[in-house]
């Protein structure tokens, strides 16, 4: 029974990290799929996010506003406008004029921005961690007092359903909605879609503020579960959430999704039962193993090449 | 008459330039590299502080044999990497004097250079008994090791008969270094160590590691690391009901812990040094710190005025600015510092420096236990 807590207590603790990361991998893997570039600035919108969200907490603060639901919101949405406008801007600064042009030079602009996105927190923030404020505590326990008890706090409750509703808005948005069916087609196949009217460059923007957006939803939640954040902060989760959309399958949504909860359970698994140390050994060995047996990733369609 | 003013204009111009030079020479330069920036910037802020005082109250009093003090500081950022470029700009610049470096880990490499060129290196932070294992003739510290205060932790555990214990780190040079030494210390004292396990620096996400400790049921963890993981590690174990105590270094010991963990870091137990500032001796000291708006009491603070003390009283013991001779000089004497006598092994390491545990509390003030 007790065997079956701890089980239970680290599935929930790798499914919340692994929410998170696929929120983050979402941006990853659409810019991919539309334009086939790593925005290696990704990590550092996240990160931007969640300092955005921290400014507004402690200015609400500061105005004597306790009202927990509408700190939140607030927070949420200028953690959101911020980003998104952060991720439209990096697009039409870094990568627009550079698109059609060798692989190479998007990727290498993209590292350009994400150097230069870490060094201005860096400087307009201070290097030093800063907490952030609990806001949500308290959970829900399982299992007799006197031996383990598992518990979920309202936090990662939070983060769960937060991810689900992004991610069925999401879902609905890509299938449904005009917009969406013009994402689709423009990942299809750019020049087609340009010949049949659609406005490209809007679309792709499009691409980058959703990707931001729900990378600030993501920087939001994590800064309040993890309880820091620091300048670095992108950079480690955007490694982590890179890794889930490969995992996943590059340019694939759902794969994005799936393989960000892998990646979240096997590290959790790996913690719980080996050691802390072997954490991302077996992360990233689980990811070259899924490459070497299947190249595109789980999700992944095969490439067609086109003639 | 035109080309003589001017002419006349550029010798004149041309000696003052020259008299400027002649003094710029008659100064010692003392480089202090540490962390300016980076996550643990406010360890560097105490040993600037600390070496700049010291460099300033020596200038005053009329310089080292007439020689002023001048500091060239550099930022390493506690990185390995940054810390062997800034020991390699400090030797081109002609710096033969070091305090510093913070980390053990920038310390270690950094000490590779300024042996090799010559130049006498004072840490007066790092505590890695491996900086001063390998026979440098240069190298010196003013702060204990690691292997002693990872002892005073451990022996602190056990007297507290503990039924399980856990010791993580930060699979650091740092961290693992006293994290080994507590453990061995519990072990001898026949303390059960239920757990020994590293975790990564930099990460935010301790809920595997906290399951771990709920399940195997330790009362008391020790952290060997730096504040920015221990905080949280604090904060979620809080959240998640781990009624473990928490024990950690002196890498820990620092207000930013409670800016992190907040409420959770209250009855943390801390190793440090003990508080120089509060000595009677050291009373005027600390006063001129006031007088400048800086707080005396960091654990580096006062390890770092007496670096670049140490630096002038061997300069003038020895009647050279060699160095060799310096540190041969130090080896040889014993110095009256504000961190009591200081007397060298051939190691370069203090004969005696002592730990003392502390309990911190949430408003980021401490309390002494022993």
């Amino acid at each position: 029974m007790q065997d079956l807590l701890y089980f239970l207590q680290q599935l929930i603790n790798g499914l919340t990290i692994g929410s998170a990361y696929a929120l983050i991998a979402i941006g990853y893997t659409m810019v991919y799929g539309i334009i086939g570039m790593i925005n290696f600035a990704h990590g550092e919108i996240y990160m931007i996010g969640a300092y955005t969200a921290l400014i507004t907490i402690t200015g609400l603060a500061a105005l004597g506003i306790a009202w927990l639901p509408l700190i939140l919101i607030v927070a949420l949405i200028c953690a959101v406008l911020v980003s998104s406008s952060m991720g439209w801007a990096v697009e039409r600064v870094a990568y627009r004029p550079v698109r059609g042009r060798h692989r190479l030079i998007p990727l290498i602009s993209a590292i350009g921005m994400s150097i230069f996105l870490q060094n201005y927190v860096h400087l307009a923030q201070g290097s030093r961690n800063i907490g952030f404020p609990a806001l949500i505590q308290g959970g829900f326990q399982f299992g007799s007092p006197d031996s383990f008890q598992t518990s979920i706090s309202y936090m990662q409750i939070t983060i769960f359903i937060t991810t689900l509703i992004c991610m069925t808005a999401l879902s609905l948005f890509i299938s449904r909605s005009r917009t969406g069916r013009a994402c689709r087609a423009v990942s299809q196949d750019l020049g087609m879609a340009n010949l049949l009217g659609i406005d490209t460059n809007r679309i792709i923007s499009a691409t980058f503020i959703i990707g931001a957006s729900l990378a600030a939803v993501a920087g939001l939640l994590l800064g309040m579960y993890y309880g820091s954040i620091d300048p670095l902060f992108g950079f480690i989760a955007g490694l982590k959430a890179f890794t889930a959309a490969v995992l996943g399958g590059i340019g694939s949504i759902p794969g994005a999704m799936l393989g960000g909860l892998i990646l979240g359970v096997s590290e959790s698994m790996t913690s719980g039962y080996l050691s802390g140390e072997y954490k991302d050994v077996v992360s990233f060995g689980l990811l070259i193993l899924i490459l070497l047996f299947k190249p595109t990733g789980l999700l992944g369609k095969p490439e067609v090449e086109k003639i | 008459m035109r080309t003589s003013v001017k002419k006349l204009a550029t010798a004149v111009s041309a000696s003052v330039a020259l008299m400027a030079a002649g003094q710029a020479t008659a100064e010692i330069k003392i480089g202090i590299a540490g962390p300016m920036t980076g996550p643990v910037a406010q360890y560097g802020d105490m040993q600037f502080s600390g070496a700049r005082m010291a460099i300033e109250q020596i200038n005053a009093n009329g310089g080292v044999d007439g020689e002023m003090l001048e500091a060239v500081e550099v930022d390493d950022v506690c990185d390995p990497k940054q810390a062997v470029t800034v020991a390699n700009r400090l030797v081109n610049e002609g710096v033969q004097y070091v305090v510093g470096h913070l980390c053990s880990s920038s310390t270690q490499p950094a000490s590779d250079i300024y042996e090799d060129e010559g130049v006498l290196m004072i840490t007066p932070a790092s505590t890695s008994p491996d900086i001063t294992e390998r026979g440098y003739e240069l190298v010196f510290r003013t702060i204990g090791l690691d292997s002693m205060q990872g002892p005073v932790a451990g022996r602190y555990i056990a007297s507290l008969n503990p039924e399980r214990v856990a010791v993580v780190h930060d699979k650091q040079q740092y961290g693992e270094g006293i994290a080994t030494a507590v453990r061995d210390t519990l072990n001898a004292s026949g303390v059960e160590v239920a757990m020994f396990e590293g975790i990564t620096a930099g990460d935010k996400d301790f809920s595997s590691l906290i399951t771990k400790l709920k399940q195997a049921d330790v009362d008391y963890v020790y952290y060997g690391g730096y504040h920015p993981e221990l905080g949280l590690i604090l904060r979620q174990a809080r959240q998640a009901d781990l009624d473990a105590i928490f024990m950690g270094p002196e890498g820990v010991g620092n207000k930013d812990i409670n800016t992190i963990a907040g409420e959770a870091a209250e009855g943390l137990l801390v190793t440090l040094p003990p508080s120089f500032d509060q000595k009677a001796e050291n009373q005027a000291l600390v006063q001129a710190f006031a007088d400048k708006g800086e707080d005396p009491s960091g654990p580096f603070v006062l390890t770092s005025y007496t670096a670049v003390q140490l630096i002038a009283d061997g300069i003038e013991q020895a009647a050279s600015t060699d160095p060799a001779d310096v540190a041969a000089t130090l080896r040889a004497n014993s110095f009256q510092t504000p961190i009591g006598t200081v007397q060298y092994d051939d190691k370069g390491d203090m004969q005696s420096f002592e730990f003392v545990v502390y309990e911190w509390h949430s408003d980021g003030s401490k309390t002494p236990v022993n």
